[in-house]
């Protein structure tokens, strides 16, 4: 499988009469975008705003990042399942706009969690859309929709979005071209050099609200996937999309996964990326263990791994779930390191630690997503909500996004921290 | 213009602060002007910013004895000269020592938020009972190690009081790198931004873990010491059995000096005197702070099982109830030193030829 990203460089956007991409400016024609919107029946209308670096702009109710992506050489082949129709994403050609990213808000959302982003101050110096140009969408919802119904609107609308503005950029120069490909199959062995897999835990139940599951895979969601092989370009190629709240994970993030990418470099020299196998966290200890033995066995015996590399969805438990995955590949010889997010900021690093097990020897602390900042309020206008929309904080206590100084749990100022391992964070002992 | 000199409080115990050996260990605080001791090299340290104004002494029994009672006392005296940084020690491996200058360093810190730093050997059972609370750092073992203490000591406060904005961590906190200052982490957990994304890590620590080199993990897996059950004893009415609880039940007045909190000491007690079958509450007091005592203060066989135990004898189903209980409290008490302090217990219960222990915990 080969997949081309074609980059672009935005280094400006404004609006304009016409959507297009010239000397490196994004123009946006906003009504355009908001027809594309509202062709969704579920949404009532929609608030565009572009937003600048420095801008005193708060961007609550964030429930996806999306960065501009669209294919060059295939028909509906975008984000199957979601816009394009149903297809095996990775191959062909795809155009990618740097620089910029869709910031999705779900103002009318009813979930407790859901993050925020400041154009200035010390949320925009953490974030990297903070020191970005974005597209701000925010669509409320039309009269008789179910709430679960619209949150799915707002995510397409957002990924729609994403293809819209990409698709705009045709004929622009191109500043890069990123060639991933990795012919699975035909894989070569070469002496001394280890083969690795990926282990990439997709998702976990315990967050579901009102007990059902965002749909993140092909249009689908996955709280019953068994261990299954794909190919690492399903993932960038939008195969694979953020969950329906940002919780230190967005589509931005898995259209540039970090693991994925740092395996496709060091492909050929220092080892073989020999594929990924995704899974998702469960509830209960049979269906754990079941799953964990699958995923063993097949990043040890299909895959032929020498070594892999288990990342974590957001969560305490799910850190059960790798741990077990870790000690099946261990088991089988397959050296593991493990990703894990320590969930308290006191104590030492060892007492972070969800499981004990000696085989685990290789932990790769991702970021203590629950840390908090003080972000005081610098911004005169608030898109995706008001100055009274809740923000959430673990704490017995309200605050609202209009409050002189709010406490952030990191996790949720959208851009910070970053599950798959993109992000140059490393938690220590202080 | 010359700056203000900073104003420096530094805490001496008896013998650093030339008042004599262990025989002046008992003196309570006394305050000198200026530097002594240590706080001469101190002061030559701390150079044109900074003065040793006061130094603060006291004995290492007086203090230990009462250590929160005495921080109090302390910081009283402290407080006075309104100072802008504070030192103690550095205490090196002294263990008394390194308590009161944990605990008068906590106090300092929490009520007057200016920089409050001391020195210990890691071993010093204060640095772990302290290091949440107040800048230790490393030192060696003795006072040989005076100098350079000092200046590391000295390198930290100017760090801290420099309010310099930590840019390496996600939070911009003022929190300087524990090994960059030589001091020992505070239990406090950041994120901090590194060279290389956590996939650039994972990836170069796998191939090297793969290939049988060495590899640092981020995380260094807790050890959990693996404690063999032994046999169980086959003839209870043969046997001698002895009660030991660290549940802090100790005589009205608590004569050994145990602490609520912290503790560090273990004692015992005669049955037949301490716990006879007519005893009086108030007889008796709790050295814990971790519960509520009032239902073994109501009856200390609730605590420790004399009452049912007595029984057991006269029935011929236990041997012998050995005539000593050995009393400690456990309260927030580092690991260290209970392990140390079962270590002495279980080497005295050995000698005494007991053949089974009931502890009993709160």
């Amino acid at each position: 499988m080969r997949l081309e990203i074609e980059s672009i460089d935005i280094e400006d956007i404004r609006a304009g009469s016409k959507t297009y991409a010239q000397d490196h400016v994004l123009y946006i024609n906003p009504k355009e975008v908001e027809e594309l919107i509202l062709k969704d029946n579920r949404i009532g209308s929609v608030d565009i705003n572009l937003v600048y670096p420095g801008d005193r702009v708060r961007i609550v109710n964030l429930m996806d990042a999306v960065q501009p992506r669209c294919k060059i050489d295939q028909f509906e082949a975008d984000f199957p399942g979601f816009v394009g129709r149903l297809r095996i994403t990775g191959s062909g050609r795809t155009r990618s706009l740097r620089g910029v990213a869709v910031l999705v808000s779900n103002p009318d959302t009813k979930r407790k969690y859901s993050a925020l982003l400041d154009m200035c101050g010390l949320a925009a110096e953490l974030s990297r859309y903070g020191k970005m140009r974005n597209i701000s969408i925010a669509p409320y919802i039309a009269d008789g929709t179910e709430e679960r119904d619209f949150e799915d609107a707002v995510k397409i609308a957002g990924l729609k979005t994403a293809v819209y503005l990409a698709a705009a950029a045709e004929g622009h120069p191109v500043d890069e071209v990123e060639v991933y490909d990795l012919d699975i199959p035909k894989l070569e062995g070469k002496p001394d050099v280890p083969r690795v897999a990926y282990y990439y835990q997709l998702y976990s139940p315990q967050h579901d609200h009102r007990g059902i599951p965002d749909p993140c895979f092909y249009g689908t969601d996955v709280r019953d996937l068994m261990p299954t092989i794909i190919h690492p370009n399903e993932v960038l190629d939008g195969g694979v999309v953020g969950h329906h709240t940002i919780r230190s994970l967005d589509t931005y993030t898995i259209q540039n996964h970090g693991v994925i990418k740092e395996l496709y470099r060091r492909h050929g020299r220092d080892l073989i990326f020999a594929g990924v196998v995704c899974g998702v966290a469960n509830i209960d200890p049979v269906t754990r263990k079941r799953k964990a033995l699958m995923a063993a066995n097949l990043i040890k015996n299909v895959l032929g791994a020498d070594g892999v590399i288990v990342t974590k969805i957001h969560g305490g438990m799910p850190h059960v779930d790798i741990a077990l995955v870790g000690e099946e590949c261990e088991k089988l010889g397959v050296k593991t390191a493990v990703f894990t997010q320590p969930l308290i900021s006191v104590g030492t690093l060892a007492d972070t630690l969800l499981f004990n097990n000696e085989a685990l020897d290789l932990i790769i602390t991702v970021g203590a997503t629950f840390e908090r900042v003080k972000l005081p309020l610098e911004a005169d206008r608030i898109l995706g909500g008001t100055a009274e929309t809740k923000v959430f904080l673990a704490d017995p206590i309200e605050q609202h996004a209009g409050d002189p100084i709010i406490d952030m749990e990191e996790m949720l100022i959208a851009g910070v921290h970053d599950h798959l391992g993109g992000a140059n964070i490393i938690v220590k002992e202080y | 213009m010359t700056e203000k000199k900073l104003k420096v409080v530094h805490y001496l115990n008896q013998f650093f602060g030339q008042v004599g050996t262990e025989d002046k260990a008992d003196t309570g605080f006394m305050v000198k002007e200026g530097p002594v001791g240590p706080g001469l090299a101190l002061h030559k340290e701390l150079g044109d910013r900074a003065e040793v104004v006061a130094t603060l002494i006291c004995g290492d029994n007086y203090f230990s004895k009462n250590p929160e009672q005495a921080g109090e006392e302390g910081f009283t005296l402290i407080e006075s000269y309104q100072p802008d940084l504070f030192f103690a020690g550095p205490a090196f491996e002294a263990g008394r020592y390194g308590i009161s200058c944990g605990t008068i360093c906590k106090t300092v810190g929490e009520k007057l938020g200016i920089p409050a730093i001391t020195g210990m050997y890691e071993e010093n059972a204060g640095m772990e009972m302290y290091r949440k609370d107040a800048f230790i750092c490393k030192t060696g073992r003795s006072a040989r190690d005076m100098n350079k203490s000092l200046q590391e000591m000295t390198r930290l406060a100017f760090r801290l009081l420099s309010g310099q904005k930590g840019g390496n961590l996600v939070s911009r906190e003022n929190l300087p790198k524990p090994e960059e200052y030589a001091y020992f982490p505070r239990s406090i957990l950041r994120n901090e931004y590194t060279e290389k994304t956590a996939a650039e890590r994972s990836v170069d620590k796998l191939l090297s873990k793969i290939k049988g080199e060495s590899f640092e993990s981020e995380v260094v897996l807790p050890k959990f010491e693996k404690v063999e059950p032994p046999a169980p004893i086959r003839d209870p009415s043969t046997c001698e059995i002895a009660l030991v609880s660290d549940g802090g039940l100790v005589p009205r007045g608590n004569p050994d000096g145990m602490s609520g909190r912290g503790n560090l000491r273990w004692t015992t007690y005669e049955i037949d005197d301490f716990l006879p079958e007519d005893f009086k509450s108030s007889d008796y007091e709790i050295a814990h702070t971790g519960y509520f005592p009032v239902e073994v203060l109501g009856n200390p066989s609730r605590l420790v099982p004399v009452d049912v135990m007595r029984d057991l004898v006269k029935e011929g189903k236990i041997g012998k109830l050995h005539p000593t209980f050995f009393s400690t409290s456990g309260n927030a008490t580092v690991s260290r030193r209970c392990a140390e302090m079962g270590d002495e217990i279980g080497a005295e219960i050995k000698i005494r030829g007991i053949d089974a222990v009931i502890f009993t915990s709160t």
